[in-house]
């Protein structure tokens, strides 16, 4: 039997790539993408403990994640079109706009 | 065998992480994504949430990957960008809170200790749920959804609602007063 | 019964899938190798440059799509997890009763408003 702390210790490594990537990568979708790597970071925890604690509730809140990540996916590419038509660039560099 | 299945899946999951980051074209990146869902719903069947498998392969692999793809060949990103400037400090950063994460998984032993063991927290578990668990799996997620996550379940459906008119809003030709590139 | 053998009997279930996995990679990887030894290789010039039917090529392969087709996948994205939930209520639904009707008739509701939220802003037509 696999002990929890591995799958604990597997969705910190995956979590932290996502981090990882939001502060090196410039590009706006590659930031989304780590996102999404750390949303999966979670729900690998919910249901390792899920199965661990025989509770069903880790799986229901996977769901919520789920909803979560696809309604942020749709915003999230829908403001980089809406981005794109104005300045032509998914560089976060150089969206600096409200940058004081 | 459980044990190569898991450090099999936990492997490739963390290798595919990492690439997703480390790719500097963003269809490689996100085909490496691809590859870490598949095996995120491997090691979800290993963990009996059979329709949590399913459902990573069909909404993660199947539809969310998809708007990613559409969008990197919508923007027909060619050129290889580059990565941030402090690219030694984001990666410094994430050792850092890697080995502190690490340090505090196994310092506390959570799950192995007796003081707070699985089987303490088993048994803490309502012995109702525990009943419906063994009738399957997508009908105890079901009766758990529409029973005790009742409103979760609704606000679920109001943020999906926003999420639709939102991105309509800003993806629709000419309703923000902008032109199609 | 230990836990190894739990999941061994567990995984028995899968077992055709994995034969339908093996299979279908061991029909690719086995083509392309057989095909990779049996066929004659003669390249010439003008044998590798790029076929498109025919005629010469004369821009890049990846050109940018219409904002269209992403709203259509944004929708389907939005309906894909809207049948995400109606599956586990239909499994469940002797269970839950009419208390679960009621919630599914609330949950439809909200998706026939963005669904007419869509409609009128022009979103499904694809002129």
């Amino acid at each position: 039997m696999v002990p929890l702390s591995y799958y604990m210790v597997l969705s910190a490594i995956v979590f932290l790539t996502g981090f990882v990537g939001v502060l090196i990568r410039r590009n706006i979708i590659i930031l989304l993408l780590s996102i999404e790597l750390m949303l999966n970071a979670t729900n690998i925890n919910f249901v390792a403990f899920s199965h661990y604690l025989n509770d069903v509730s880790g799986q229901v809140f996977v769901f919520f994640t789920l909803t979560v990540a696809a309604a942020e996916v749709a915003v999230g590419l829908a403001i980089i079109i809406a981005l794109y038509r104005g300045k032509a660039t998914v560089n976060v560099e150089d969206l600096n706009l409200m940058k004081w | 065998m459980e044990t190569v299945a898991f450090f099999y899946f936990a492997a490739v999951i963390v290798l595919t992480a990492v690439l997703v980051v480390a790719f500097r074209n963003p269809i490689y990146s996100v085909i490496a994504l691809l590859v870490m869902f598949f095996h995120v719903a491997g090691l979800f069947v290993t963990l009996h949430a059979e329709f949590l498998a399913a459902v990573q392969i069909v909404v993660y692999a199947g539809a969310i990957l998809v708007l990613y793809l559409f969008v990197v060949m919508l923007l027909n990103l060619k050129q290889d960008d580059s990565y941030q400037r402090q690219v030694g400090w984001g990666i410094g950063l994430g050792i850092v809170g890697l080995a502190e994460m690490i340090y505090l998984v196994l310092s506390a032993q959570v799950g192995n200790s007796p003081a707070i063991g699985t089987a303490a927290l088993q048994a803490s578990a309502s012995p109702k749920v525990a009943a419906i668990v063994t009738r399957g799996n997508t009908e105890a997620i079901g009766y758990m959804l529409y029973t005790k996550y009742l409103f979760p379940f609704e606000v679920a459906s109001l943020i999906l609602l926003v999420a639709m008119i939102g991105a309509i809003l800003l993806a629709k030709k000419g309703v923000l007063g902008m032109k199609e590139p | 019964m230990s836990g190894t053998e739990h999941l061994l009997y567990y995984l028995s279930d899968y077992f055709p899938i994995l034969v339908f996995i093996a299979v279908a990679f061991a029909f690719g990887a086995g083509t392309l190798i057989l095909s990779h030894f049996v066929q004659p290789k003669l390249p010439d010039a003008e044998k590798l440059s790029v076929y498109e039917c025919g005629s010469e090529p004369f821009s890049d392969a990846r050109m940018p799509f219409p904002v269209r087709y992403y709203i259509i996948a944004m929708l389907f994205v939005i309906f894909d997890i809207e049948i995400l939930f109606l599956y586990p209520w239909a499994v469940a639904f002797d269970k839950i009763g009419m208390i679960g009707m009621a919630e599914m008739v609330i949950f439809i509701a909200l998706f026939v408003v963005g669904y007419i939220y869509a409609w009128k802003k022009g979103a499904l037509e694809w002129d």
